[in-house]
Parts: C-alpha cells; structure tokens; sequence
C-alpha cells in the first residue's frame, strides 16, 4: 500500500493506482472529459491536472494517467489549477460553443464567453470514440487523421468503412454528441446476400443467434435498449467486462435476453 | 573478414594507424554532407578526378570524399595535404588550377583562399581560420579526417579504441561510472545526466532491454545530428556498442528520419561494415557479448524527437507521446527497460572512454561539462556547424566564429534551442552559454540550433515563424497544446495585421504561461518560450504592433506596405516615384517626391537614405539606388522646366515667423506656405540654406542646386530676410507684436565641443570644424595648414579632411576613436576620402597635443582595442598600452561634435543638460506657446532629412495650433497612390546596380568640382526596373 496527501488528507492506496482514483476514494471530484472507466486512461484533455508539491518546483500533471507515489502531496484545488482549469475550459468553449456537456462546465467555472474567436465545431478531439473502437471494440475502423491544427477523428482516407460493425460505441462513448449513429453502417449488412446477412449484436459477441427475428430490420430490433437497461452502459463494455470477468454469468445474461 | 578476439582487432586498429602515417602521397580532401553536395562538391569531385585522370596520376594522388567539416559558408571546400592548404567555394573549373599549379607546382591560388569578411585577411590553413581556431572540435573535428564509408579510415584515426578498452578492460559498472564522472549531459534538450539515465536502465528489472539513437532531428535550423551521421557514423555506433554493453542491451534503434537520405545511407551502410568485421552481431569479439541495430526511419514528425513518441512511432503506432513516468527506463520500447541518448550524446561516449572522464570534466562549466556542436545560422557571415566547450560567451561564438552580422547590420537576438527555446537579445551576449543559464535567460540548450537575427528581423513575426510550426508539429494529442499553440497564434498574427488591441496582449501572455504548465509533453511545455522570451526582452515591439499599429523592424507587411516609405523620416511615397521613373514619367516623380520633401536634388546628393538600408532588394542584392534616382529625376527636371509650383490652398491672412533656414526651416516654410500661411524666414547669415550652404562642401552638394530648390521654394510667396539675426536686431516678442501668430526656432548646431584636451584653448592652430567649412564655403578659400588632425566622429570630419585637400593641404588624418562599423556614415564617403589621399586612425584616442612656441606641432594618439558593452550598449574602449604614436600636424580640426546656440533665447525656455532645446515630442511645440523648435537645435546634430521631417512635422502642429485643432497623433506614411508595374523583359530582370560615375581623381583634388556625376537616363530607367515593387505584392 502507498500512502499520499490528497488536499492535505491522508490516503492509502495500492501501487499503480492513479491520482483520479486515489481521489475518489477521499470523496474528492476532479472533473473529466477524455477519461472513461472502460478505458485506460490517455492523458489528452488536460481538465484534471493536479499540482504536485515538489522539492524544487511544483508540477503539473494530468490526474487519470499519473500513478501514486509514496509521500506524494497533491493539490486538487490550488489557485494554479484551477486557472489552467479555466484556460482548458475556455478553449473548449471556443472550439464547440453549443455544445450543451461543454456548456455545463463552462457555467460551472462561471467563464461566459471566450476571448476567442469562435469555431462552431462538434468534436473536442478527446479521442474516446478512437479508443473505444481500437481497444474495447477491437476493430479500429476510425482513427486520428492529421496532426497538429489539422487533427480530427476520420475513417481511413475518409471512405466509408469496410470494417466497422455498427455498434455504437463511439457515438456512445461521445461527450459531446458530435458522432451520431446512423443506421447506414448496418444497412450494410441488410445489403449482403441472404445467407451473409449479419447482426451487429452477433459481431460484437453478444448474442449467438444465427438468424434474426427481425428480418436484419435493425430499426425494429429491440435488444441493444433491453441490454442498455440491464447494464447501464454501452454493450459493448458489457461484452468485455463479462468475457474477462465472469464469463458464466454472461452465458445466463444471454440466455436471459434470448428469452 | 571477421575479426575473432579483442586483440586482434587491437591489432588490425594499429595496422590502420600505420598505414595512415606512412601514406606520402598527396590527399585531397572535399567535404560532402549534403550541404557540400547542395552546393555542388560531387561536381567538383567529378572535375578533379578527370583532371587527375587527364594527366596518369591516379595512383600518385588521392582523393578523399569526406562529410561535412561544418563550414557551411565555404563548402564545398577542399583540404589538399600534407600541407594542409584550405580551399573555399571551389567550382569544378577550378579543378584544373588547383592540380597543376598547388597540387604539383606548390603554388597557392589566393582567390580559393578563405578571406575573413572584415578584415579581408587570406588564410592557407583551416585551423588559422578564426571559424575553425576558436573551436574545440573533439567529436566534430574527425569528419575532415575520414571517408565515412570506409570503415578502415575510421580504424586509421584510433576508432574502435575505446571499444577494445571497454571490452578488455572496464567492467560495465566501471562504464557506467566513469560517464557519470565526466558529467555528460543528454545533448538532445534537457540536458538529463547521461550516466545517471544508463544506471537506470541497467538497474530496471528485466532480461531484455533496449538501446535507441534518437536521431529525429527536426529543430529549423539544426544539423549537426544529420553531420555526424554522415560524416562519421562508426563512431556513433561505437559510442552505442560502449553502451549496449553497459545497460546489458542486445538490440538499439536508430530512429532517424527519412529527410535525411545520405545518413541513412552512410549509418546502414557503417552498420553492415560493423557486422562484417564482427563488431556487431552476435558473440562481438569473442566475448559472448550479443549486439543488433536496426535503422528506423520516421516520416519527419518534430514531436516524434520526444522519447515516448519516438518509441510509440518504433512500435507501429502514432507518434503522441504518453506521460511519464513510468520513465522509458523502466517501461520503454514494447514495454521493456529502454535507454535513449541523442546522435551527439552517443558520439561523446568513446571520447570520454578513450581520454577518461576526468580530462572530459576539465572542459566545461561547474554544472555542464564537454563541448557542445552549435548550429550557426540566420543573419551571421560564417553559417556553419560549431563545437565550442560549454561556457563560451554568445559574443565570441557570435562575433569570433561567425565573423559577426552581414551587411554591417545590428546585432538584434539570437534564437537558441530551435521553437522550443527562446530570444536572447543583445544585452545578455556576454551570457556563458550552458544549460542552466540559458533556462534562466528564458531560453533552452536544446539541440544546439542558433539562429542570429539582426534589425531588420520583427520579433513578433519570429514568435509567430515558431509558432506556426509548432501547430503544425505538435502531435494535437493534449488539448492545452494544440488549442494554446493555436490561440496564441490567431493572437500574434492578429498582432502583426495591426488587429490585436492591449488586452489580447495580456491573454497572449496568460496564455504561454499556462499552456507551458498544463502540457504533457516537452513540445507543449516549451511552446511557449519564444512568445515569452520576445515578450520579455522585446515588449516594445509588440506595443508598437498594438498601439501605434506599427512594425519597427519593417517586416510585418499589413503595418508596412513598403519599407523604403516607412524607413524614410518624411515618409516619401518611394515605390510610386521609382515607378513613375521605370516608366519615364520624371515630371510626375518630382511632383511626387515634393509632396513630401521640398529638396529632392539635395536629398537626391547627401541624404543618408535610410530608404536603401531597409529595401528588400538588399536582402539578396544590392539595394535599389533610391537616392540616386531621386537625384537624377531632381537634375533632370530642373535642367529644363523647373519644378512647377504646387497649388497652394485657401490662402490665409495669418503670418508665421521661421527662424533658421536651414532644411527644417526651409520645410516648413514651403508646407506652411502650401497651407495658405504668409511665412517670413529670419537668417542670420549673409545666405539662405544654412548647413546645406555653409556646411555641406560644394563637390558634394554644389551651390546653384541649393539655390534653385531654395528658389522653387521662394515661388510659393514664402519671404528670406538674410543677415537678420535674431536677438541681435530683432527679439522673439518684437516678431510676436509684428503679428507672427506662430514662431519656429530651427536654428542648428553650430558651436563646436572642446576637446578636453590640456592646451587647446591657448595654443594657435585649432580650429572648428563647423567654422571652418563655414568659412570655406563664404568664399574664403585659404588652407588651413600643411599637415592637418581631425579630430571627429561625424560625417563633417570627413568633409573637412576632403575640404583640407583640396586647398592644398599635404597631410591629411582623421583620428576616430571607435571602429569604422560604427561610424555613422556611408562608408563610399569615407572610400572616396581615403582615394583622394585621407588618412583614416580607427580605434584610436587622441592624449595630448604636442606644441611648439605656442603653436601646434602634432598630436601623440594611443590604440584601442574595443572592451565589453556597457549598460547602453555603446562598447567600452580600453587603450593598448604601449601602443602610443605621434601624427604630425601643424593645424588641428575639433569636429567631435556640436551644439546649439541658443544665447538669443530668454530665460523662459526650457533647455535640457546636453544644452538642447526642450519640446514636446509630438508637436514640438516648447514651453512658451505659439514658439515651436526642430531640427539640430533640438536633436543635436543629425542628418539632413530628419531635419526636413521636422520641418513637416512643424508646420502640420503649427497649422493644428494656428485653427485650434486637436492634436490627433502621428499617423503613419500610406502610400499615395497605385503605380501598375511595368513588365520586365529576361534580360532586366537580372539588371545590376550601377556604379556611380565619379569625376577623375585628379580633377578631384583641383577643384570644388561635384565628385558624384549622377546617373543618365538610361541608367536611372534600368535601376528603377530593379525595383520588385513589395509595395503591391500581398
């Protein structure tokens, strides 16, 4: 066990754990926007940003990605955080300004309007949906295209996907709403000659049902919203959860749903 | 061959070593990094070889193909031994000259010979070179040693024996000590202990371990990674072997990027060399030491040359860093312990191996040891690639190794560490340069890039260069960088359209200190240093962008259409003029040079044209001869019709009285009289004109062209009283109760400064400069004496010198105390000065005058040598003992400056200390209202035009005072008008600027004859064609 200072409060926690963990457990809230339990943390949206108290100087680092050491002293709330706080939150408000998520925490930090100028965009690049779909869904049919001022979230070569399965998880996963799932990824599959037809709940591995009671009428199928009321989350992390952790269960969960 | 034990290739090493210094024959050296390749060496090699082909000697002479030896400026240049003789700018049609007459006849060529631009010094051997003498060339200076394809060349200066000490006699323990004693720092940025960096990886749990060579190299402006890659790629290797060994690695990388073809050629093919012989591979020299490299080549990404990114792009995946810690040490390249050093910080290794750490910890600051390879680019005479010990000042790798700025520009900043590191200006060049005080001037060490900048450089466009690479660059991972870079953009760009308003400057600022804190990477955490380090040093730059909507520098275009326009203090329309001329239209030039400034024949003769300082033509040609095209459309108009007289508007019953009339008088009278205003001039003397008829000789400025501009003048109804001097017949209350609404003092400096010299106020034979032109030019044409001293720091001991010799006067010298960059003239004056017979003294500080029976006999003077800046900037002089000299001299000349006269004013004026009249710096108007003053009696002696500009400025406050308008602030020169440029054949477009013609010497010194002749019309056409016109490009 590694113990630390939390905003002058005194914690234990495992080694590996992290500073957004390491905080929860004290009741401390540290506000997020790329980071998301299904996933391991990435660092990118720079809204946590702690301050660690140093021998020389103090550093600033992000939360969700920076392990617990022992002795540590953090600052959650320290004048200096909270401005960069604000400086993140600014920018977001810039970037997307009606958005309602960004919105929110802008109100939160009472900033009103940016002192930029303003762009009207949707997506805040917190890569999520990226991750979502090369790690949890494991097929990578979107990516980060360009760097720099030019980064965006794109299909390779902007061509519709070949390899994308419909599930969702991106839009899911998608703070901001700027990715919406349209039911033309799944047409897809209706496309295909009869006996290829698929189900994009077979794909991701949750049901084992070799043909549709809804003739692959997607818009008519019933079971991603009976999944989403038993779990409280987006399949697709129930699939993953369940594969790794309790795998009988999952077997009874299905059999449930296929009932 | 492969090589089975240490001592046998101890063995093969001496073989080499033999063999090198038994070679007879001569060698000829030619760098080839691609710099030398880029400016054509490989053509050059081609030459020689024919040549050598041409006459049998291929087996009696060798060529050498080396890297890059690191001076760019001079590539592709030659070493031809064994006598060491150093050829620079070679071209293949030297080949042939080169071989018969130094090769085989010993003969030097001295035009292949470097020259050293200022002081035109030849140099035979490189290290003479003041480039290559100040510099400490351990790890550099081997390019110029080896043909970095030829593995036995690098055997043949000791290379690989440092492997054979490690390896037969160091533990890794031992190794690792003794980089940690030397105290090398990672020269990649951060400047980490390299050794404490290897202990690490060698202590991290795990069986395999990595190596890499991080050689993404992507600062703007920074090479010496790609040059010792190129040029010497064995030892880069040897220095990763020596630490493969040590961490207990059996794999490295060398991450290099694609851009960089001939090192990835010269590395790959280094790499295969190494294998053959058995110092890579498995079982390295019997000692069952395992050791693989593999060549990585990125795509060019900068953020790629941060460790995690550099080791995600290895793995397959993009190039975003990740944070840290877990440090690349512990969990690096596919998760294993890794260790990543810099090209150079491994080039180090074998060095320190070979002389032992504590003669590496000798060299160097308390915190930073060893040399350090600079990359010397920007506005500097010597580009090139320097290794200099850490420590050195700025000023001596700057002024010593890179022979200063070009084009005797000023010193502005120099730019350290590529975009993540900082502006460091002229005040801080005494800084040692290490990695702690650079960090503390703002700045970093980084890869070593230096980029030089000079005036004519706008710091707020370099702070936005920077960061319009570093949005590009940065990887866009971590929001705080990609939107601050972006944001802190949008605000200098807006800043350099002339947009952007204080409060953004405040954001800007907030902005870069907090983007540095709250990003995760070092690009994002030091993106912000050149917006803070120009905002620190250079803060009025930026307020002159916001407040005034101005660039000082001339370079940001939406604020300075035309820089010529801009640099002129009267603000002339010059691009439109040099069109009218280009197109044959002198009339209308005239017309519109005389909208501005009434005298364009003289300012065409004896202006100091800024305007041609600061054209963009100079920056890869000469300028365009804007003065010289003034003067000929002047000359050419007042030749047949004259000037013709502009409209005057409303005329008014107002009355101004000018006091003075000299140029800033004269303006203001013709801008006044334009308004409407009846002006009356006051001159003292017996002439109208003032300095430009009494002080300015007439073989610059002749006569009958000042009277027919003051004349031009005189047809707008503006009234000259000469010999009426004010104070004397007339007080200022007598010209107010005559009815002058308004009253303009520009009476001049006349009243030379002593010299503080013991005797000069008894002894006869010292005379003022001022008094004696003045004389001259009323007529009283008598020499002066024989043997002249002028003393001065003007341009009128110039002209006193060139005055003295034409009546005749045998010995003429000027004794200046600073050196000839800083006087404050064109330096074809003092050239034709020194033509006519004028002996210049730089540098050197006059004692005591020498007398006999009261009169002078000559002048003991002592040599300086110029010391460091003081707080003004202005260098100190220290005097060389033992350097004192007698000039001989029966008359001296006192020009080392002059002030106003100001004895006619009452006591109601306000006067400063330096003696100069008071007055507020906008209307110029002094303290007594309705009394304006400009000119010399309020600037102290300057240049003609800036007395027009005061002039103008004048008479527009006085015409504000006269209808009780506001003061609305100084606005900034526009174009007046819209010239369609005029189409170039082929043949203008590579029209050269032609010389001046000048009148012969000998008639020079016969008479007062006018030296400058002035162009023709054809060659005024031509050189108008020259211009580029930035005024329309956008």
């Amino acid at each position: 066990m590694i113990t630390l200072f939390i905003d002058n409060q005194k914690v234990a926690v495992k080694e590996g754990t992290t500073l957004l963990k390491a905080s929860e457990k004290l009741g401390i809230e540290i506000p997020t926007l790329c980071y998301h339990e299904g996933l391991p943390p990435y660092g990118a949206c720079r809204l946590c940003v702690v301050e660690i108290i140093g021998e020389k100087k103090n550093r600033m680092v992000a939360a969700c990605s920076f392990l617990v050491d022992e002795g540590m002293k953090v600052l959650t709330i320290s004048d200096r955080v909270l401005k960069r706080r604000r400086m993140i939150v600014e920018f977001l408000l810039a970037r997307c300004p009606d958005i309602k998520a960004i919105r929110d925490l802008a109100d939160k930090m009472g900033i009103k309007k940016p002192r930029f100028k303003t762009k009207n965009l949707d997506c805040i690049l917190c890569g999520l949906c990226v991750r979502v779909c090369n790690e949890v869904a494991g097929i990578g049919a979107i990516g980060f295209v360009n760097r720099g001022k030019k980064l965006k979230v794109d299909t390779p070569f902007h061509l519709a996907s070949d390899v994308c399965i419909g599930c969702g998880a991106c839009s899911f996963v998608c703070p901001t709403g700027a990715i919406e799932m349209e039911l033309d990824a799944v047409k897809r599959f209706r496309e295909l000659l009869g006996i290829e037809h698929k189900c994009r709940y077979s794909l991701m591995g949750l049901v084992s049902y070799k043909v549709c009671s809804n003739n692959y009428e997607c818009w008519r199928c019933k079971v991603d919203q009976r999944i989403r009321d038993s779990l409280a989350t987006h399949p697709i992390f129930a699939a993953k959860k369940i594969k790794t952790e309790k795998v009988n269960q999952y077997f009874s969960f299905l059999k449930k749903i296929q009932e | 061959m492969k090589i089975q034990s240490i001592t046998d290739l101890k063995q093969a090493i001496e073989i080499q070593i033999q063999k090198r210094k038994s070679t007879e024959k001569p060698i000829l050296t030619i760098s080839a990094g691609t710099c030398g390749r880029a400016r054509g060496s490989l053509r050059v090699i081609k030459a020689l070889k024919n040549a050598i082909k041409k006459q049998k000697l291929e087996n009696d002479i060798k060529i050498k193909v080396t890297g890059c030896h690191g001076f760019c400026e001079a590539e592709p240049n030659i070493i031809i031994h064994p006598h060491n003789i150093f050829y620079q700018k070679v071209e293949p049609k030297n080949a042939k000259d080169i071989l018969a007459q130094t090769v085989l006849g010993n003969k030097i060529i001295d035009q292949l010979l470097y020259s050293d631009p200022s002081t035109k010094e030849r140099y035979i051997q490189e290290n003479d070179i003041p480039f290559y003498k100040h510099q400490k060339r351990i790890i550099l200076g081997d390019n110029a040693l080896i043909d970095p394809t030829d593995i036995n060349d690098y055997l043949s200066i000791g290379g690989y024996l440092s492997l054979v000490k490690v390896l037969s006699s160091m533990t890794q323990e031992e190794i690792i000590e003794a980089v940690k004693q030397s105290g090398l720092r990672g020269r990649g940025g951060a400047g980490f202990h390299t050794g404490k960096k290897w202990e690490f990886a060698r202590k991290a749990k795990g069986d395999t371990k990595y190596i890499i060579c991080n050689a993404d190299e992507g600062d703007p402006g920074a090479y010496m990674d790609r040059s010792l890659l190129e040029g010497n790629p064995h030892r880069v290797l040897e220095g990763m072997i020596i630490g493969a060994y040590a961490i207990g690695a059996e794999e490295g990388y060398i991450y290099v990027r694609d851009e960089y073809p001939l090192a990835v050629e010269h590395v790959s093919l280094a790499i295969s060399q190494a294998k053959k012989l058995g110092l890579l591979g498995k079982n390295i020299l019997g000692t069952g030491i395992n050791f693989q490299i593999h060549i990585n080549k990125g795509a060019g990404a900068f953020v790629c040359g941060e460790e995690t990114a550099l080791i995600a792009s290895i793995e397959g995946r993009k190039g975003e860093p990740r944070q840290r810690p877990p440090f690349p040490a512990m969990k690096g390249l596919w998760g294993k312990p890794t260790n990543i050093n810099n090209v150079e910080t491994w080039a180090n290794i074998p060095v320190i191996i070979e002389k032992g750490a504590d003669w590496f910890s000798k060299i160097g600051t308390n915190g930073s040891k060893g040399t350090k390879i600079f990359s010397l680019v920007g506005k500097i005479n010597n580009t090139g690639l320097v290794e200099v010990p850490i420590g050195i000042t700025l000023r001596e790798i700057i002024y010593n190794l890179g022979g200063g700025i070009p084009g005797g520009k000023k010193f502005k900043s120099v730019q350290t560490g590529g975009p993540s590191g900082g502006c460091i200006p002229d005040k801080l060049l005494d800084l040692p340069v290490d990695y702690e005080r650079l960090a503390e001037a703002g700045s970093i060490m980084g890869s070593g890039g230096m980029i030089v900048t000079d005036e004519n450089t706008c710091m707020v466009d370099l702070a936005k260069y920077f960061l319009n690479f570093l949005r590009d660059e940065s990887c866009g991972k971590c929001l705080s960088c990609r939107e601050g870079i972006q944001r802190m953009w949008e605000i200098v760009a807006d800043i350099t359209k002339g947009h952007a308003t204080m409060e953004q400057l405040y954001v800007l600022e907030e902005l870069a200190l907090k983007v540095k804190d709250a990003s995760m990477c070092g690009l994002g955490q030091t993106a912000s240093n050149p917006v803070l380090s120009t905002l620190r040093y250079f803060r009025d730059e930026y307020k002159a962008h916001v407040i005034e909507k101005w660039c000082p520098a001339l370079v940001c275009k939406r604020l300075v259409p035309s820089p010529c326009q801009d640099a002129c203090p009267v603000g002339i329309d010059v691009p439109s003029y040099i069109a009218m001329i280009a197109w044959g239209k002198f009339n209308e030039a005239v017309d519109l040079i005389r909208e501005d400034n009434p005298f364009p024949a003289i300012c065409g003769r004896v202006c100091n044209h800024p305007c041609e300082l600061n054209c963009k033509m100079g920056e890869f040609d000469k300028p365009v001869a804007i003065h010289s095209l003034k003067r000929f459309c002047a000359d050419y108009v007042l030749k047949r019709e004259g000037y013709n007289v502009p409209s005057i508007q409303s005329k008014r019953k107002e009355r101004v009285a000018i006091i003075g009339s000299g140029p800033a008088g004269l303006t203001a009278a013709y801008n006044l009289a334009r308004l409407g205003y009846r002006t009356t001039v006051f001159e003292a003397l017996p002439v109208a004109g003032g300095m430009l008829s009494v002080g300015i000789p007439a073989y610059r400025l002749p006569k009958e062209i000042v009277k027919a501009e003051i004349d031009a003048i005189l047809a707008l109804g503006v009234e000259i009283k000469t010999n009426a001097a004010i104070g004397k017949d007339l007080s200022l209350n007598d010209l107010k109760k005559k009815g002058y609404k308004a009253i303009f003092i520009a009476t001049g400096a006349y009243k030379s400064l002593k010299l503080g010299l013991p005797g000069e106020d008894v002894l006869k034979g010292i005379i003022d400069c001022v008094t004696f032109l003045k004389d001259v030019n009323l007529g009283n044409q008598k020499k002066p004496g024989d043997k002249i001293a002028i003393l001065g720091d003007d341009h009128i001991s110039v002209d006193a010198a060139r005055v003295c010799k034409r009546l005749g006067s045998s010995e003429v010298n000027i004794i200046y105390r600073r050196s000839k960059e800083e006087m404050p003239l064109d330096y074809s004056e003092i050239d034709q000065a020194i033509d006519e017979g004028v002996k210049v003294h730089y540098l050197t500080i006059p004692n005591k005058i020498l007398s006999k029976e009261g009169k002078v006999a000559g002048l003991q003077c002592i040599h300086a040598r110029v010391g460091k800046a003081d707080s003004r900037s202005r260098r100190e002089l220290i005097p060389l003992e033992g350097s004192e000299f007698t000039i001989d001299a029966d008359t001296i000349i006192r020009a080392t400056g002059q002030v106003p006269d100001l004895t006619f004013l009452n006591r109601k004026f306000e006067i400063s200390n330096w003696n100069l009249l008071v007055v507020d710096p906008y209307t110029l108007q002094t303290n007594v209202s309705g009394v304006f003053a400009g000119g010399d009696v309020v600037t102290g002696p300057a240049t003609v035009i800036e007395a027009i500009a005061a002039g103008k400025k004048a008479a527009a406050s006085i015409d504000n005072y006269i209808s009780g308008k506001k003061f609305e602030g100084y606005k900034r020169p526009k174009p007046r008008m819209q010239i369609e440029p005029i189409q170039l054949t082929k043949e203008e477009e590579e029209l050269k600027r032609p010389k001046m013609p000048l009148l012969s010497r000998n008639k020079r010194l016969q008479s007062f004859e006018e030296v400058e002749l002035g162009y023709t019309e054809k060659m005024a056409i031509r050189e108008a064609k020259r211009c580029r016109r930035c005024d329309i490009e956008e």
